[in-house]
């Protein structure tokens, strides 16, 4: 009797053990395949990037350089130089600084910004993207996102 | 309305029969008794190797680009930087290495077993065709990989071409798709290596299986004739044990044998020391011992009698026992001048 409980408990031990391992070892497979199929965020670089002379713009004006083929906003407001993407944050249009009404404005759909970036109106989901800047020595620096092209990347 | 009379309503089968017939295709495959030792059913490990090969190598034409420029460079990235690439690269590698090894074995076991009698003279020869197709996939695969050694070994391989009699100069062309190895040889031999042959191969496999399967397995002497067991749950559970198992050594073997890139194809220079891989080193050396056309007229010569060796058995004797140790001797003699041939390439 008790033998009899003590077999069926180790063949249940036993299978139990053989099914798990398989899945685990199938799973493992599946798993190294599928990460082999998605390619690896890489950590981001950056690089600094000269936008401007300390000096070079007034306050509460923007000046409006062009990064790759994606413009770029340099506004001086009175906490210090803020520099934006001009990329709409909706679809992807560019934006235009309107300096009388100091704000920014996408003419695709009508999106507003204000000039820290928020949005105003419009359907933009988020501000502006901004980058991050740095003041050295009367020159003023963008922190840029080091793309390296290969076939690969 | 249940899963089942709704599909029952889209595909009007028969399902009680399909069951029956599955189940005496499948389940109830009546198996030999001696296929329960390993030795004698190495024939399913080709099979394994074969769809695993069809699964790897999909996964590697996530990644290859078959041009002169990026083929090299996409063997690169898979083995270096993709994640588990040299892994997966590794399992297709040393499956295609397998793969040959155990159609050798499988060979020789149906050779001495004389499993290719009649009636089953044909799968033999259906099998010869498979065994072509194993070695041209692999000949086209390894030149896929685009370095020094690949890329020369299809210009030697294609140069051979030529001394077929009368054709030679347009196969070559044909199989180079010009006068030199270009971009067209390259996606020429990708073409053939990843639609071309896999189509053939799964024909001729079908049929070979086929086959088999009407004839059953053959009885080797030596074993008690009419014992049988059922597929399942024996054999189908025998399968999947060599699977893990090959799985298990080839991912050892990725690891430990990585694999490796070599240098970059550079038709201007020959290097120095030029081999094919291990599986045609036989035939290799045999060609550099004699004038060129011997040697290719004696392969030739040898090919087609391992190919009808079935049907040029019976003309030698009458009597069994005698043919029996013709064969015995002729498949020794094979055997021992291949694996010396190999040695003897392998050390010089
Ligand atoms: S893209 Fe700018 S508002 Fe739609």
């Amino acid at each position: 009797m008790i033998n009899e409980e003590n077999q069926k408990r180790r063949s249940f031990l036993k299978n139990f053990g053989i099914i798990g391992a398989l899945l685990i070892a199938v799973g493992l497979f599946f798993r190294d395949l599928w990460l082999y199929l998605y390619p690896p965020k890489r950590k981001k670089k950056f690089h600094k990037y000269l936008v401007a002379k300390l000096n070079s713009v007034p306050l509460g004006k923007a000046k409006e350089i062009t990064l790759g083929n994606d413009p770029v906003f340099v506004v001086h407001l009175d906490q210090g130089y803020r520099v934006f993407s001009g990329i709409c944050t909706h679809l992807g249009c560019h934006v235009r600084w309107e300096e009388e009404k100091q704000r920014f404005f996408c003419p695709c759909h009508k999106g507003v910004y204000d000039k820290t970036g928020k949005v105003i109106s419009g359907p933009p989901p988020r501000p502006l993207d901004q980058f991050k800047v740095e003041e050295d020595k009367n020159l003023v620096y963008i922190y840029v996102e080091t793309k390296t092209r290969g076939p690969w990347s | 309305m249940s899963v089942k009379a709704w599909l029952k309503e889209r595909f009007p089968i028969d399902y009680d029969k399909f069951i029956e017939i599955n189940e005496n295709i499948f389940i109830k495959e009546p198996i030999p008794i001696h296929m329960k030792k390993w030795w004698y059913c190495m024939g399913a490990t080709p099979l394994i190797l074969f769809t695993l090969q069809v699964l790897t190598g999909i996964f590697l034409a996530f990644y290859f680009v078959p041009s002169p420029e990026m083929a090299y460079e996409s063997v690169r990235h898979i083995t270096q930087d993709v994640r588990f690439g040299f892994w997966v690269r590794g399992l297709h590698r040393w499956g295609a290495n397998l793969m040959i090894l155990s159609l050798f074995l499988h060979i020789t076991r149906v050779y001495f077993t004389r499993s290719y009698q009649k009636p089953r003279e044909i799968n033999w020869i259906l099998g010869v065709i498979l065994f072509g197709l194993a070695l041209t996939f692999s000949f086209t695969g390894y030149s896929l990989t685009y370095n020094q050694l690949s890329y020369w070994a299809v210009t030697v391989g294609t140069n051979l071409i030529k001394s077929v009699p009368i054709i030679g100069h347009s196969l070559l062309v044909f199989m180079r798709g010009g006068e030199e190895v270009t971009a067209n040889t390259l996606t020429r031999f990708y073409m053939l290596h990843v639609w071309f042959l896999p189509l053939f191969l799964v024909f001729f496999l079908v049929l070979h299986i086929i086959v088999l399967r009407l004839h059953g397995v053959s009885e080797p002497e030596g074993f008690p004739k009419g014992k049988y067991f059922p597929f399942y749950p024996h054999h189908f559970y025998k399968i999947i044990i060599a699977t893990l198992f090959l799985l298990a050594v080839m991912s050892a073997l990725s690891i430990i044998l990585p694999p490796g890139i070599g240098l970059p194809a550079d038709p201007t220079t020959t290097p120095f020391h030029i081999k094919p891989e291990w599986y045609f080193y036989p035939t290799y050396r045999f060609l550099r011992m004699v004038p060129l056309k011997v040697g290719i007229y004696v392969t030739a010569a040898f090919l087609i009698a391992f190919t009808f060796w079935p049907f040029i058995e019976p003309l030698l004797s009458k009597k069994n026992s005698v043919r029996r140790n013709i064969s015995y001797g002729v498949g020794a003699l094979t055997l021992i001048i291949t694996l010396a041939l190999t040695i003897w390439e392998s050390l010089t």
